[in-house]
């Protein structure tokens, strides 16, 4: 009896996830082996032909689009880490009074949306009236407007900028889990603070840099609005190939065969990184 | 010798906490830009900006779309909050305190929406939504059917499922950190059941739910990709308004908007300072 009454605390949310996201995941599947049609959303019959026209197309398009993807993936992520782990160093470390605040400005630009963001960029990094090149240009130091937007540069930026946060606290907490008399006792042995670092520090500090390099990879890897507003329509990555196929082209199989790619080969990379840096963990578990 | 070493010292911690600098800067640019180009004359940011003036705001407050919008997103973000703060309240209450066998298969089971890439998500419920109303449809019940596809409910949800992870992470910290003994103390002196609850755990665990459903309110605002895929028809969320404009106009009025849009989610996080203490929030 008492079982059973508390099992209503669950149900509707069980139901809410089983109906609406368990299932429509399912149903996504067996989307992508629908036949294509242009006529309707899908014709009757199944198919491998999405995957295949994806995988086997002629001049590798989609494959190359997917390289890009997991290349600007990688490279976001490693830069997240060069500058989020000495901010995270910082703020678990400082005994200054201001460190709530400065743990608000960590989590201020997450809480703002991601549109706003990349809006705010779009002013910073204009190509021709954009606060930079008039900076620039009103100093002289340029004739012509350099392209800061519409391009890899300007979509990096923007996904750093969004996506810093997410590497930044799960390193915060794990920094902060470790006994600064670790630290003590390496310096006092002589270790130079540089070598405490990196001797004692980082290695314990590896589950929240591990943990933060997944978020950052795989959001980087799904966003959509950085691309299409700091790329223009000229730096095309999965997202925002699989979205045009929906929405445009009408494509539903087609884009539903082409993320499931993106999140297989998402799936590998974040497979092969886990066995990567699990090895290195083997001493502090 | 011992004088290059101490440079040396000073040089390593003047480039580190110059980093450190650096980044917080970077984080924050954008949005003092946004704010300050909404309140600059021109029609592009120039430094030294000029001159002040509120004519984007002016004329972001005769905008019907924007305006439209702004209020459907705080509707849509405040029926979310309620929803998604009593369905997580409910599951965090279970997973800590009743669940045994499976707890930690269940924890991950209502943790999904946030492990699954939020754009996944919005096309499987896309397709999911057309699925329902063709099948339905077809077997005549057009009402059943079309309940989802294009239209606010169907949009709810997504919100729902979305921000329902953030509010049961929230809350089942605080349980967790719960001592059961005052409960146990409370019923010892005669208190029963339902004043136990109302007058001893409900106020100790009051921190993580109201942190959990502000957090939830501002995610639901400021979602997009489940907003895009799923509009209804007829009204768009603010942030897919805002982004329509800003890829085609290159005028402040978005600037206003964004700035609005920044306000409001200070006032949340303010108010979970004051309220519970920003440390209350989790991702």
């Amino acid at each position: 009896m008492r079982a059973n009454a508390t099992l209503l605390l669950i149900a509707p949310t069980v139901g809410l996830l089983v109906g609406f996201l368990v299932i429509p995941y399912l149903n996504m599947v067996v989307m992508s082996f629908r036949t294509p049609s242009t006529s309707q959303v899908f014709a009757p019959g199944y198919t491998f032909a999405n995957y295949l026209k994806a995988i086997f197309d002629p001049d590798f398009y989609y494959l190359r689009v997917l390289r890009d993807t997991m290349a600007l993936g990688v490279t976001t992520t490693a830069i997240c880490l060069v500058l989020g782990y000495p901010v995270a160093y910082h703020l678990a470390r400082t005994p200054s009074r201001f460190k709530s605040i400065l743990y608000a400005f960590i989590l201020s630009p997450l809480l703002v949306g991601v549109v706003v963001r990349c809006y705010g960029w779009m002013i910073i990094l204009g190509n021709n009236d954009g606060l930079i090149n008039n900076i620039l240009r009103d100093l002289g130091l340029i004739q012509t407007p350099i392209q800061l937007m519409y391009n890899t540069f300007g979509v990096s930026v923007g996904l750093v900028h969004i996506f810093l946060p997410f590497m930044i606290l799960p390193i915060l907490g794990a920094i902060q889990s470790i006994d600064p008399a670790l630290e003590e006792a390496a310096q006092s042995l002589g270790a130079t603070r540089l070598k405490t670092i990196f001797r004692v520090v980082f290695p314990l500090s590896l589950p929240g840099v591990q943990a933060g390099s997944v978020l950052v990879f795989v959001l980087t890897i799904s966003a959509y609005v950085t691309p299409i507003l700091l790329g223009g329509f000229k730096v095309v990555i999965m997202p925002t190939l699989v979205i045009q196929q929906l929405l445009d082209a009408m494509l539903w199989p087609f884009g539903a065969a082409l993320a499931f790619i993106l999140s297989f080969s998402g799936a590998v990379v974040v497979y092969l990184y886990f066995m990567a840096t699990s090895w290195f963990m083997k001493g502090i578990r | 010798m011992r004088a290059a070493a101490v440079l040396r010292k000073r040089l390593g911690r003047g480039l580190y906490l110059g980093l450190v600098g650096f980044v917080y800067a970077f984080l924050l640019l954008p949005l003092v830009i946004v704010v300050l180009a909404s309140l600059n004359a021109g029609e592009y940011l120039t430094f030294p900006p000029e001159g002040f003036s509120l004519r984007w705001y002016v004329s972001f407050f005769n905008s019907d779309p924007f305006i439209d919008s702004l209020v459907f997103s705080l509707w849509l973000a405040f029926l979310c909050m309620i929803i998604a703060t009593l369905l997580g309240s409910m599951v965090a209450l279970y997973v800590v305190r009743f669940a045994r066998k499976w707890r930690d298969q269940l924890r991950l089971f209502i943790l999904m929406p946030l492990l699954l890439p939020e754009i996944l998500t919005a096309i499987a419920l896309l397709f999911f939504y057309y699925r329902i109303e063709t099948v339905l449809g077809g077997l005549g019940l057009e009402g059943v059917g079309g309940a989802f596809h294009k239209t606010f409910l169907g949009l709810l949800i997504g919100h729902v499922l979305v921000t329902l992870p953030f509010v049961f992470l929230g809350l089942s910290a605080s349980l967790y950190n719960f001592d059961l003994s005052l409960e146990e103390a409370a019923r010892s002196l005669g208190a029963d059941k339902y004043t136990t609850f109302r007058r001893i755990t409900l106020p100790i665990v009051k921190p993580g739910i109201i942190a959990g459903a502000l957090l939830s309110f501002i995610i639901s605002f400021d979602l997009f990709n489940i907003s895009l895929l799923l509009k209804a028809t007829g009204i768009v969320t603010l942030p897919i308004q805002l982004f329509d404009y800003v890829r085609f106009e290159f005028d402040p009025t978005a600037a206003a908007v964004s700035t609005v849009s920044i306000v409001i989610t200070v006032i949340a996080i303010v108010l979970t300072e004051k309220l519970v203490g920003l440390r209350s929030l989790r991702f």
